[in-house]
């Protein structure tokens, strides 16, 4: 590389917008690879133990508003699984006639339509309330 | 290389710096602590009215940084103010260059033209707002990256810049320059612009910020939601959402970044330009 190239492309008008764009593109690959918008986790009661057949509501939360995407319902092992989030704000909430409610859980995402697998579970409460 | 050993007859080397030094460094303290409290807010959103104030942030998160993303369209707002100030700096630098270039040279009225330029400076852009829109108006430029940029495309401040630039250029370069057959344009394009790269630097970074940071002509120009830029769409955020702190500071930082990247990869320039022509030859 002669000394006049090496002055043009490595200074840092050059070399600042190249480490930009590629921390962009590679961002943008990742995000690409990630957004399959499932959302999966567990429902649990207030032992630890896992709740058959409770239903997950899944909601979009927007600054103003809080609007219900869908629900679905936990298998054996109290697992659910959401397949088609769109959002990057939800929150999560369970319940089960008997075995009562979960608090509401916000889970945000850092772009839209994450993979994401919940580590904290969904706590019924028991139907105190 | 050996440096000289300073004297201290040097007025320069009679006191110790270093109580200078101290006191610059709490005055960039002081001047950089609202830029760290926005970028805090940014990350934390806490309430800035809360008692005691916390100097360091606690639970730093990103997501503020997302919400803007997506709950505006910030990526078109970004698209225009990026076109809206490239079109303001190629125009500034071509037609700030030609018109310093002209008043560099010796002609009869020259005074006068450089008296009202100067007088010029003192009338605010507001006044001048209703003749300005309905020109735009007439060539049919409102609601256009042309119209949106038109008001900024030449600043008295930066052809006095280039002047100043071009005033210390040596007579015997352009005149040699002459005798070698250039014209007129190539004199500027291949002599004048090449050694006036502080004055370049300066235009473009004043010209980016200008531009970047113009609200009020955009707000009376623009008519779509799609041809608004940053700061008329950080105008709409705050009166579409309210108690957003951490996304509002999140969007201010955003608008930000770009003009203060800039100025810190040219910032030597740009100091360079603004006192060149202070000596001259």
């Amino acid at each position: 590389m002669t000394g006049r190239m090496r002055r043009i492309l490595l200074n840092r008008f050059v070399v600042a917008p190249v480490v930009v764009a590629a921390v962009v593109l590679v961002w943008n690959a990742y995000v690409a690879s990630h957004a399959d918008g499932i959302v999966t986790g567990h429902v649990v009661d207030r032992f630890g133990r896992p709740v058959a057949d409770a239903t997950v509501r899944m909601m979009e939360q927007n600054f103003t508003t809080n609007s219900q995407r869908g629900t679905t319902r936990t298998d054996a092992n109290g697992a659910f699984r959401f397949q088609e989030n769109r959002s990057h704000r939800i929150q999560l909430r369970a319940e089960k006639p008997g075995a009562g409610r979960s608090n509401q859980q916000a889970v945000r995402l850092y772009f839209r339509s994450q993979h994401v697998d919940l580590t904290e579970p969904l706590v019924l409460d028991g139907g105190a309330k | 290389m050996n440096r000289p050993k300073p004297s201290r007859s040097d007025p320069m080397h009679r006191y110790p710096r270093w109580p200078l030094h101290v006191m610059l460094v709490a005055i960039s303290f002081a001047m950089l602590l609202p830029f760290y409290w926005v970028l805090k807010t940014s990350l934390t959103g806490e309430n800035i009215f809360v008692y005691p104030p916390s100097i360091l942030p606690h639970h730093a998160q990103p997501f503020y940084y997302v919400d803007v993303w997506y709950f505006i369209p910030f990526a078109r707002f970004l698209l225009n103010s990026v076109i809206v100030s490239v079109l303001a700096i190629v125009a500034n630098v071509v037609f700030n260059a030609m018109a310093a270039f002209a008043l560099s040279k010796s002609f009869p009225g020259r005074g006068w033209i450089i008296t009202l330029l100067l007088s010029c400076m003192m009338i605010p852009f507001q006044t001048t707002i209703v003749p300005a829109y309905l020109i735009t108006g007439k060539l049919g430029l409102l609601n256009s990256y042309l119209g949106l940029a038109l008001p900024t495309f030449s600043t008295i401040v930066c052809i006095f810049v280039y002047k100043a630039s071009f005033d210390a250029i040596p007579r015997s370069l352009i005149d040699a320059a002459r005798i070698d057959g250039l014209s007129e344009l190539r004199i500027l394009m291949r002599i004048m612009l090449p050694l006036s790269t502080s004055a370049i630097a300066t235009n473009v970074i004043l010209a980016f910020i200008w531009s970047w940071n113009n609200f009020l002509w955009p707000l009376i120009v623009v008519r779509d939601q799609a041809m608004q830029t940053l700061p008329l769409g950080l105008s709409r955020f705050l009166s579409d959402h309210e108690n957003t702190t951490g996304a509002l500071y999140a969007f201010c930082i955003m608008v930000l970044a770009p003009g203060i990247a800039l100025f810190l990869m040219a910032q030597k320039q740009f100091i360079r330009g603004l006192t060149s022509g202070a000596t001259k030859g």
